[in-house]
C-alpha cells in the first residue's frame, strides 16, 4: 500500500500522523499516529503496524489481525 | 544536550520565582468588574474540533454565516484564482465503517460556498454520525486563515470540500443551553493549530520547546518553511490545484525551525502515545522516540493558582482506564496530547503536584460528575471528555459529545456550588473547519480560527449574544484576575501583539456577565 495512501486512511478517522521518516535500512517509511500506532511501509507496499494503537490503524487499513501474541 | 530532571526542576522554579516577583495586576482600564469575587467555583469544559459557524453559524443574534458577506463565502485555489466549484471529499465525507456511506463521489461538483451536513435535501447526515477528519495544523491554520480572508480553507486541507461544511445544530442541548446562557460569537482559538498545541495555550499560554531538536531523533521532524516564516513551503511535486489533491510540503512536521512544539507530540510521562523504553521507569514515555517531547518547564495557570494556594484540577475522562487496562476504541478512546499538564516536569509521576491535581474524570465522566453532585469541585477546573465524547471529527460524533456535555451542564446547575459558579464551555480549536471572521491579528502564535463559547452562571445575562473579542487565554485572565495570580508572560506577550496591531483588547469573559 502507498505510504500517501495509509496516511490519508488513518487521519481521515481522526488519527493524526505525528513523524514521517526514511526507515534506517532506506527502504521504506516509518509512519507514527498520534493514537500511538507505528506504521513500517516498505516501498515495495508492504505494511506492519505495531505500538499502542496497533489495532485501531489495522483495521482502518484492513489489513489482517496480528496473530495472538505477536 | 540533554537536561537532567533537576536542571528542569531548577528552571522551573526560577521562573516561576520571576513571575511571582512580577506586580500584580494594577487596576486599569478594562479590568474586571467589581463583584468579580462573588465567582468563587470556575469549571472549564474543552471539547474538540468545531469552528463557530461549523455548529453556530446561524444561531440567532450572532455573527454567522448569514451575516458573511458572498466574497466571504467563496474559496480560493492554490494559485489564488476563486474556484469553479469545490473538490470532493477526498476518500467521502463520512468516517470509515459508517453505513451508508457518503462517498468521494458523491461530493463532486458541490458549489464553492458552504454547505450543511444534516440537510435533509442535501447529505442528510445526521449529528450522531462521525465524518472525514480535516488537517488542524499549525502553519496550514494560518496559511487557511490568510491574513483574515479565510479564503485558503479548501486550498490548503488534506480533505476537499470539507472544511466548508456545517451542521444544523438547532436542536442540541448545548444550543439551548447558549440560548438560556451567553453564546460567545467571537471568541479564538488561542494557538494556529491544533489540538496538542491549544491545550497547551489553555494552561501555560505558551508554545513547548524541544531544545536542541536539530541533534536528536527529532530532528527530520523540523519543518520547512517558507519566506514569511508562516507556510510551509510547498514541494515541486504538490498538486497545483486544490481539486487535484492534496497539496505536499518539503516537511511538514511537529517542530518550527527554532524548535517549538506546535503539532502533536507525546506526552513524556504515562498515558503517553510512545511506551516506556525496554527496561526503563514504566511510569515515562521512552524519550529516545522521535515523538516524545521532553519535560516542559515553563510556568502553567496550575502554578500559579497553586502558588496563590487556590485549588485546582485537571480531570480527565479515562485517565485512570488508560492507565490500568491501556487505551480502546472506540470507547472511551483516550487521547495522549489533550492532557497538557502531562507534559510538565512539575507535574512528573511521583510529585505531590500530579496526585493532587492531575484527576482521573472516571469513564464517561462519572468520578467528576460525583465530584459536581457532592459540591466538592475545587475552586478551579478543567475537564476534558474522553475521546469519543469530544466532537472531534473523524472518531466521534457530535451528537454525543454534545448531549454528554450538557448532561454536565445540568449537574453543575444543581450543584450545591452552583449559586457562585462560572462555567465555560469552548473548544480547543476549530479541527481545520473554514469560519468566516477574520481572528485578531495577536502574535506569532495566534489567535487562530473563531470558535464557539458558552458562558454559564447564575451571573450570566441570560439569552445574551457576548461580541466582545476573546481567544482561549480570556479564560486564564479571568481566572487570573478572579485569584490574583502572577501574569503567565503568553498573556502580556498576546496582549501587547494585539495592541500593537490596533486591535481591541481581548476580554477576560466578564462581558457576559451581570455582578452586579
Amino acid at each position: 500500500m502507498d505510504v500517501d495512501r495509509i496516511v490519508a486512511l488513518v487521519t481521515a478517522d481522526g488519527i493524526e500522523l505525528t513523524d514521517r521518516r526514511r526507515s534506517a535500512k532506506g527502504d521504506g517509511w516509518s509512519l507514527s499516529f498520534s493514537n500511538g500506532a507505528t506504521v513500517e511501509v516498505s516501498d515495495d507496499g508492504s505494511a506492519r503496524v505495531s505500538g499502542k494503537g496497533a489495532k485501531a490503524v489495522t483495521r482502518l487499513l484492513d489489513l489482517p489481525a496480528a496473530p495472538r501474541g505477536a | 544536550m540533554k537536561r537532567s530532571s533537576g536542571l528542569a526542576l531548577f528552571s522551573s522554579t526560577l521562573a516561576l520565582c520571576t513571575a511571582a516577583s512580577a506586580p500584580a495586576f494594577a487596576a486599569q482600564p478594562g479590568d474586571p468588574p467589581d463583584g468579580i469575587a462573588k465567582i468563587e467555583t470556575v469549571v472549564v469544559i474543552f471539547a474538540e474540533n468545531r469552528a463557530f459557524d461549523n455548529l453556530y453559524g446561524h444561531f440567532p443574534g450572532a455573527e454567522g454565516i448569514d451575516k458573511a458577506s458572498k466574497e466571504s463565502l467563496e474559496q480560493r485555489d492554490r494559485d489564488g484564482s476563486v474556484l469553479s466549484e469545490l473538490p470532493p471529499v477526498w476518500d467521502g465525507l463520512t468516517a470509515k465503517g459508517v453505513t451508508p456511506p457518503v462517498t468521494q463521489a458523491m461530493t463532486e461538483h458541490l458549489p464553492n460556498e458552504p454547505f450543511t451536513v444534516n440537510d435533509a435535501k442535501g447529505f442528510n447526515v445526521p449529528l450522531s454520525v462521525a465524518t472525514h477528519d480535516l488537517w488542524h495544523r499549525y502553519y496550514q491554520n494560518q496559511m487557511q486563515i490568510n491574513g483574515g480572508k479565510n479564503d485558503m480553507f479548501v486550498a490548503w486541507a488534506d480533505s476537499g470540500a470539507m472544511p466548508m461544511s456545517n451542521w444544523d445544530a438547532s436542536k442540541t442541548d448545548m444550543w439551548a443551553v447558549a440560548q438560556k446562557y451567553v453564546l460567545a460569537d467571537h471568541f479564538f482559538m488561542g494557538g494556529f493549530g491544533g489540538s496538542f498545541f491549544n491545550h497547551q495555550w489553555l494552561v501555560c499560554a505558551c508554545a513547548p520547546y524541544y531544545p536542541d531538536a536539530d541533534k536528536n531523533p527529532a530532528k527530520p521532524s523540523i519543518s520547512v518553511t517558507d519566506d514569511s516564516g508562516t507556510a510551509l513551503k510547498i514541494a515541486d511535486n504538490s498538486p497545483k490545484s486544490a481539486r487535484d489533491g492534496i497539496p505536499k510540503f518539503v516537511s511538514d512536521g511537529n517542530l518550527t525551525p527554532d524548535f517549538y512544539a506546535v503539532n502533536t507530540m507525546q506526552p513524556p510521562y504515562q498515558p503517553s502515545g510512545n511506551d516506556p523504553a525496554p527496561g526503563g521507569d514504566p511510569r515515562m514515555a521512552d524519550p529516545a522516540k522521535p515523538t516524545t517531547l521532553p519535560p516542559q518547564t515553563e510556568p502553567t495557570i496550575g502554578d500559579m493558582l497553586s502558588l496563590k494556594h487556590v485549588s485546582w484540577a485537571w480531570y480527565s475522562g479515562a485517565w485512570q482506564y488508560s492507565l490500568d487496562h491501556g487505551n480502546h476504541t472506540p470507547t472511551p478512546n483516550f487521547q495522549y496530547h489533550h492532557q497538557p499538564f502531562n507534559y510538565y516536569a512539575n507535574y512528573a509521576p511521583g510529585t505531590e503536584a500530579r496526585r493532587e491535581h492531575l484527576r482521573d474524570a472516571g469513564l464517561g465522566g462519572v468520578s467528576f460528575i460525583q465530584a459536581i453532585d457532592d459540591g466538592a469541585l475545587p475552586q478551579v477546573s478543567f475537564y476534558k471528555p474522553q475521546g469519543n465524547l469530544n466532537e472531534h471529527s473523524g472518531y466521534a460524533d457530535i451528537q454525543a459529545g454534545d448531549r454528554h456535555i450538557a448532561d454536565v451542564v445540568a449537574h453543575l446547575e444543581k450543584s450545591p456550588q452552583w449559586p457562585h459558579m462560572l462555567v465555560v464551555v469552548t473548544y480547543d480549536e476549530n479541527g481545520g473547519i473554514w469560519d468566516h471572521v477574520a481572528p485578531p491579528k495577536g502574535d506569532r502564535w495566534g489567535p487562530g480560527t473563531r470558535i464557539p463559547a458558552i458562558i454559564i452562571s447564575p451571573f450570566a445575562k441570560h439569552g445574551y449574544v457576548d461580541h466582545t473579542p476573546y481567544d482561549t487565554t480570556s479564560i486564564l485572565r479571568l481566572i487570573t484576575e478572579r485569584f490574583e495570580l502572577p501574569v503567565l508572560h503568553g498573556i502580556v506577550v498576546r496582549d501587547k501583539a494585539v495592541a500593537a496591531h490596533g486591535e481591541p483588547p481581548l476580554g477576560d469573559l466578564t462581558g457576559g456577565l451581570d455582578l452586579n
